[in-house]
């Protein structure tokens, strides 16, 4: 070997080992953080290898599919229960999962309608719903820090391989983000690193509760997790359990002493400063109440309802209730969400169930200003949801 | 492609796999040179490639036009063929539209509101580098100062070669054409300082990245921010710019290194310049020397007693060639304000014995001038429109009517005080102790891995080089 080869040989594996031992830091540093991306998306990731065994249940299928508010909102086991009870023979899950936005959910809708062609099976029905929130221009600002990582955990190969020849460029940071980050983007880091010169997105420490309310709610808390534990005791914790169907337990299969104490849980947690103060979060986070709308997120959630409709035989898009002591529209805000509304509608050919303000939910149901509390919100609703669609679940 | 992705990484692998392990003579280096240069410019838009290809060639048989010319009329006709070739391409792409929109509002101030419609065209990047070395090579030949060489690849490939193809910085073709053509070996001395400058470079890029943040803060904005916020901005965007263009430079010169090429300095501290002359001599120093030698000496300089109107439209055509807006032409102009008013004052007896003062405290003083008057050109350079520039000087220098500061807005001050000394503090260290650092093999390579992963750890990687836009 010529000494100019050499030389090249020892700037060639300069390049190669230098390169490796920098990227081996980055991932020594993301592991001893515990960043990686199962941490971020663990949920959607659960939801998405359960596909194959939710595919070969037997039962006609039932899927629920939206943000954190279907995840808090719907009971699938209770829906099944009361429309089986019906006379149906249906099973259901709840593919809530809060983070995504409509531009993540429709990669991970296009994954549930391949796995569900490559098997030839259908569902009876999809209920997707339209978070009005979820599809703001602040929402899609505030995504921007995690698009590459959630990319990376959402698309697949061909996907992947697609925007590669778009734009190598890209390409090649998905890539690399993918395969040598553990889907830990460097600005994902960034971003978490700079929080501290971030305002804050609520005014922190604001239970809103004296001292005496605190002390019952700290141990209401205490004796609500005790009682997990000893009515689940061969739990595995999950974040999207199969036995649950991706919804948490269920008020029937447990003692009426530990159901009880759930309203009196949730009433000291909806005190007025908390909940403006989950308000002020709810407004810096996702526009909740002026709701801007951004015409990509539009766009996505558009074609959400698309991927879903050649693999089910009935899909509809609901919006899940609202809670309007917290969160109230004006009228040129309703108009707008009106008009994004009526282009759903018109652009899918699927109708818009708006169950916002239904009388079966009301203000004291949920547990923020957004979210509804486990058995107090989520299974009046379930139950709602039930008489709602159950004359569909049924043969004749 | 931009230089701190992982695209440019696996390109860059692959370029030294063939150029160290298959092309080994030198003719087919030379060849892939241009090949991958040409590969590198087409990942960002391949079809601007025959425009940079179009330049060279005409401005390669214009200087072998120049060189076989037996008159000087002849010479003087093939070198204006040149500039009208390199400044009419640069004009119609850069400017054009600036042209046409400054003349509609110019007739919009006598009510004619008629639309003028304008061309649209996407700016080639790189084209203000790659049109000025051209253009370096025709005058240079016309001028006696170098002889025109034959080897069109050659050319073309000193023309593109990759490391210094979109921002620089600006060779000369006598420093770029002779090593093409001897294509030299590199030491593994020289590979060593390339690393270390690629290293720098890249911490300094993905500062630049992190300092954006106060930047958007201070100038993109709905409304006015906090006194010490607006002084942030300001402050970041100093930085900011010096991180990511001196970044680049010194990227683009570690890179040619590893291959045995030499790029010159385009930075040399400063931020630590005493006057705004002093500073022109630090920043930019490709393009300030390349204004110097081919727009400045050719209005005469200094010789024709025109010294100051001379400085004063080098530097107003100089913040043009940053771009087609009126704020580089305002940043120009100040500049230009700022370096004759020096020039002038140095003319004046008390100020010259100030100026040339050996005391620590006058140079202090000195430094705090230029390094204010620096920061007030950079807010033309980085405001929207001059309306909003103007806004912000206001704002830097009002103490009242300001909203209050965020909470974070003393520490995120101090870490932007600390990342533009810091950026500094690095390049003085690799000017002054380079060698001895890059002879302690046990400190050098972990530090420079060490240096390499936290760049690689923050940051957004495909964030844009600014003076790709130029």
């Amino acid at each position: 070997m010529t000494t100019e080869r050499k030389l090249y040989l020892r700037l060639f594996l300069t390049i190669i080992i230098g390169m490796a031992t920098a990227m081996g830091l980055v991932r020594l540093v993301t592991y001893l953080n515990n960043a990686s991306g199962s941490n971020f998306l663990g949920r959607v990731i659960e939801a998405r290898e359960a596909l194959p065994e939710i595919i070969a249940e037997e039962k006609d299928l039932v899927m629920v599919f939206g943000s954190s508010i279907v995840r808090a909102g719907y009971s699938a086991r209770h829906f099944d229960r009361t429309v089986n009870a019906m006379g149906a023979d249906i099973k259901s899950f709840n593919f809530g999962f809060g983070g995504l936005n409509p531009y993540f959910q429709d990669y991970l809708s296009r994954r549930v309608r391949e796995s569900f062609e490559q098997e030839s099976r259908r569902m009876r029905l999809v209920l997707i719903e339209f978070n009005p929130f979820q599809t703001t221009k602040t929402r899609w600002r505030r995504a921007e820090q995690v698009t590459d990582s959630f990319i990376t955990m959402l698309t697949s190969d061909e996907e992947l391989l697609e925007i590669a020849f778009e734009d190598p460029e890209r390409g090649a940071l998905l890539y690399n983000i993918k395969y040598l980050r553990d889907n830990v983007s460097a600005q994902m880091i960034t971003t978490h690193l700079g929080g501290m010169f971030d305002e804050p997105n609520q005014e922190s420490d604001r239970p809103g509760m004296n001292e005496e309310q605190q002390t019952r709610f700290d141990e209401i808390a205490g004796i609500l997790n005790t009682a997990f534990e000893e009515e689940y005791p061969d739990y595995v914790p999950s974040q999207w359990s199969y036995e649950w169907q991706g919804a948490g337990t269920v008020p029937w299969e447990r003692p009426a002493e530990t159901v009880a104490m759930f309203p009196e849980y949730y009433s000291l947690l909806q005190n007025e400063e908390r909940m403006e103060n989950d308000l002020l979060f709810r407004i810096r986070t996702a526009d909740a109440v002026e709701l801007d709308f951004e015409e990509v997120l539009i766009q996505r959630f558009i074609a959400v309802v698309e991927n879903f409709k050649p693999i089910a035989d009935q899909v509809e898009v609901i919006l899940l209730p609202r809670n309007p002591e917290w969160i109230d529209y004006t009228p040129e805000v309703a108009a707008r969400l009106q008009t994004v509304i009526e282009r759903i509608e018109r652009e899918t050919g699927v109708p818009v169930r708006n169950h916002q303000l239904i009388d079966e939910v009301p203000p004291r149901a949920f547990r923020d200003t957004t979210h509804l509390g486990r058995y107090i919100g989520d299974i009046p609703y379930t139950e709602y949801l039930a008489e709602q669609y159950s004359s569909r679940l049924i043969d004749n | 492609m931009l230089f701190n992705t992982p695209l440019f990484f696996f390109f860059f692998v692959i370029f030294i796999f063939f150029y160290g392990f298959v092309f080994l003579r030198k003719i087919p280096r030379t060849y892939f040179i241009l090949v991958a240069s040409l590969v590198f410019y087409g990942a960002w838009n391949w079809k601007f490639i025959p425009l940079l290809m179009f330049s060279g060639v005409a401005d390669y048989f214009i200087a072998q036009a120049i060189g076989a010319a037996d008159n000087q009329k002849s010479k003087k006709a093939w070198v204006s063929l040149s500039l009208a070739i390199n400044l009419g391409i640069l004009g119609m792409f850069k400017y054009a539209d600036f042209v046409l929109l400054s003349v509609q509002d110019f007739l919009r101030l006598f009510g004619y509101d008629a639309p003028i419609a304008t061309l649209q065209w996407v700016l080639p990047v790189g084209i203000s580098f790659y049109t000025f070395q051209s253009l370096s090579y025709t005058i240079d030949v016309y001028r006696g100062e170098m002889e025109p060489r034959k080897g069109l690849v050659q050319f073309t490939a000193a023309l593109s070669f990759f490391p210094q193809l979109v921002a620089g910085p600006i060779l000369r073709t006598r420093q770029i054409l002779p090593q093409m053509h001897a294509i030299p070996t590199p030491t593994w001395e020289g590979i060593k300082h390339g690393f270390l400058l690629i290293t720098v470079g890249l911490m300094k890029k993905t500062t630049a990245d992190l300092l954006a943040v106060p930047v958007a803060t201070a100038f993109d904005g709905t409304g006015p921010v906090s006194l010490v916020e607006t002084w942030t901005g300001v402050l970041a965007f100093a930085g900011q710019i010096y991180g990511d263009f001196s970044g680049y430079s010194d990227m683009a010169i570690g890179l040619a290194i590893l291959i045995g090429f030499k790029i010159p300095l385009n930075f040399r501290l400063p931020y630590f310049a005493v006057s705004p002359v002093d500073f022109w001599r630090r920043w930019h120093i490709s393009l300030s020397t390349w204004l110097r030698d081919y727009l400045y000496f050719s209005l005469g300089g200094n010789r024709t007693g025109h010294r100051m109107r001379n400085i004063f439209i080098t530097m107003l055509l100089g913040g043009l060639w940053h771009g087609a807006a009126w704020t580089f032409i305002a940043w120009g102009f100040f500049h230009g304000v700022i370096i004759t008013a020096t020039h002038y004052f140095s003319g004046i007896k008390a100020f010259a014995s100030f100026n040339g003062s050996p005391s620590r405290g006058i140079t202090l003083l000195k430094w705090l001038i230029t390094f204010y008057l620096v920061m007030i050109g950079w807010v033309f350079f980085r405001a929207q429109d001059i309306g909003s520039a103007f806004s912000m000087l206001g704002d830097m220098h009002t103490i009242s009517g300001l909203p209050a500061p965020a909470s974070s807005a003393g520490l995120m001050f101090g870490l932007v005080v600390l990342a533009v000394a810091l950026m500094h503090l690095l390049d003085r260290f690799v000017l002054n102790k380079a060698d001895w650092f890059e002879s302690k093999k046990w400190l050098f390579w972990p530090l420079l891995a060490l240096a390499m992963g936290l760049c690689l750890l923050v940051g957004k990687p495909s964030q844009e080089f600014i003076y790709f836009q130029f």
